[in-house]
């Protein structure tokens, strides 16, 4: 067994609901230190209401959520992102009238102090979000819009990135550096919860994974695990 | 006749009116696009400063304790106001700013309702008074700083002119240069998006009412010097022009707002140029805004929302 202060974020019996829609029913999960977990599923399953309830969004109807040992389950969005964790949400969600640069400002709202030294570490990174930090993030293809949106979360200095959806609407190989781009900031120390419509890919990279079906947890297990599960195979991977 | 030192004239008049509209329409814009709240009674409050600035200037004869009274006014009016709006938006859920049009009209029509009953019973009031003005500045301004033949421009619109570009651009560089402006701008684009990144909205919008405030009591301070004077119908009159300005830019266009505020003003101190008998400037105003509403339903440069 893992050391209890491996954990880095505990999710127990979480319910949400919005008005009469039940979104997540009792969802437990964990994420360790240093691992990329992945939640699968269809749309719907819960995916966004998961990471958006973890980050503040809503108020759950029961459970708990911990970070780093702390309760954070009431907490407002703006304080857990002061508290080391950030969220790249689905459609990336940069301000298109706003420049680059501006973006890249807008993730380091609670730190501008020290987002001098942070803009030099994302522009070697993501030269090409250098080149580009004075037009508008309206301008930049969807690959570099995705760049731009993690590179806002790590503006954050965040021990914790969710990512949502990452893939969406991108080419395939420009799908293959991002998620290049999550596997390395996962081996400089980031703990990232992913969520994903490519099972493949994503549990391919991922440590473990969670499979959600209507706002529950039906398996929980080792990504390799989870890839060579024929229930699972049968319905994501079509095989 | 209309003649080029009379247009010349007229148009710099019109520059510092039209500044004074930049000012009311960006105060507007920014409290619908950061606060969400459609408030058509800002130009009310900024009257309701002006008062408040009248009657301690009355008290005290300081000009410097007036212009404070103005801004302070409006700042205390602002955020006395912001735990309504924000209790509304909260108890409807989601943000509904109809609502809040209803609570800025109550608030137009008390101030106004005040004004005219509880000050200097009703009848406009004058800053040019020996009470007022003890030490003759503001008369003094009302001397011409130009004069060719009959046109003269005064000093009074010549300060104005020059206060208005310099709060104008200080207004815009607190939304384009610094952290406050830019969180203003994400919540402006995409609300839930600013949130996400952990923008909190709740101090921002508070921010924004803090801004508008300081802005209002300027604007209010700029006006006693170029009016003059204020009666109690004034704020209903600027009501409706900065809403009509704000529609025909593009709700929540700021860039817009700036050019047709400018533009309004030109054209309403031509016309009265042109008609200087009576004042027909108003009507060609509002006739100008139902053509252009008319062909552009979105504004001429579109809605910003």
């Amino acid at each position: 067994m893992e050391q209890k202060d491996d954990i880095i974020l505990q999710v127990r019996d979480l319910s949400v609901s919005y008005g009469h829609i039940k979104a997540l029913r009792e969802v437990n999960l964990e994420v360790r230190k240093g691992e990329i977990v992945v939640l699968v599923g269809s749309n719907g399953a819960g995916k966004t209401s998961i990471m958006e309830t973890i980050l503040g969004v809503n108020t759950p109807d029961a459970g708990q959520v911990t970070f780093e040992g702390r309760d954070i389950t009431k907490n407002p969005v703006d304080k857990n992102v002061r508290g080391g964790m950030t969220l790249v949400p689905e459609g990336r969600g940069v301000f298109a009238t706003m420049s680059v640069l501006d973006n890249l400002l807008l993730g380091a709202h609670h730190e501008l102090k020290t987002a001098g030294k942070k803009l030099n570490f994302v522009f070697e990174s993501f030269p090409v979000l250098g080149v580009r930090k004075n037009q508008l993030a309206g301008t930049l293809s969807g690959g570099e819009r995705q760049m731009l949106a993690i590179a806002r979360a790590l503006m954050s200095t965040p021990r914790m990135i969710m990512v949502d959806e990452p893939s969406i609407g991108l080419a395939p190989i420009v799908v293959n550096s991002i998620f290049d781009i999550l596997v390395n900031l996962n081996k400089e120390g980031y703990s990232i919860l992913l969520s994903e419509q490519n099972v493949y890919k994503a549990l391919k990279c991922a440590h473990r994974g969670y499979v959600l079906e209507t706002g529950r947890v039906i398996k929980e297990g080792r990504a390799e695990d989870l890839l060579n599960d024929p229930a699972i195979r049968e319905a994501y991977l079509g095989a | 006749m209309l003649n080029i030192e009379i247009l010349i004239a007229q148009i710099v008049n019109g520059l510092s009116l039209g500044s004074i509209y930049v000012l009311l329409v960006t105060g507007f814009n920014l409290l619908l696009l950061v606060a969400m709240i459609i408030h058509f009674s800002f130009p009310v409050i900024i009257v309701f400063s002006i008062y408040m600035s009248w009657i301690v200037m009355n008290l005290t004869g300081s000009l410097a304790l007036g212009i404070l009274a103005a801004v302070a006014s409006a700042i205390l009016v602002n955020m006395v106001s912001a735990p309504i709006f924000q209790h509304i938006m909260r108890k409807r859920g989601s943000v509904d700013i109809n609502a809040t049009m209803v609570i800025s009209m109550g608030m137009g029509m008390l101030i106004t309702e005040w004004t005219s009953h509880a000050i200097n019973n009703g009848f406009p009031i004058s800053f040019e008074t020996e009470a007022v003005d003890p030490h003759g500045w503001l008369r003094a301004t009302r001397a011409p700083f130009i004069r060719a033949g009959l046109v003269s421009i005064s000093y009074s619109q010549v300060l104005t002119l020059l206060t208005g570009i310099i709060l104008v651009a200080a207004l815009f560089w607190v939304l384009y240069k610094t952290k406050a402006g830019r969180a203003f701008r994400a919540i402006a684009e995409n609300p839930d998006g600013a949130r996400l990144v952990g923008i909190p909205l709740l101090k921002t919008g508070v921010q924004s009412y803090i801004l508008t405030g300081i802005l209002g009591g300027l604007t209010a301070a700029l006006m006693a010097l170029l009016l003059g004077q204020a009666s109690p119908d004034l704020g209903d009159q600027l009501g409706h022009k900065v809403l009509g300005i704000s529609i025909i830019a593009g709700l929540g266009n700021l860039g817009g707002g700036l050019v047709i505020a400018l533009l309004l003003g030109i054209v309403e101190a031509i016309v009265q140029g042109v008609f200087s008998g009576g004042s027909w400037s108003n009507t060609v105003a509002f006739l100008l805004m139902l053509v252009i509403v008319l062909a552009k339903p979105r504004g001429v440069f579109g809605i910003k929302l």
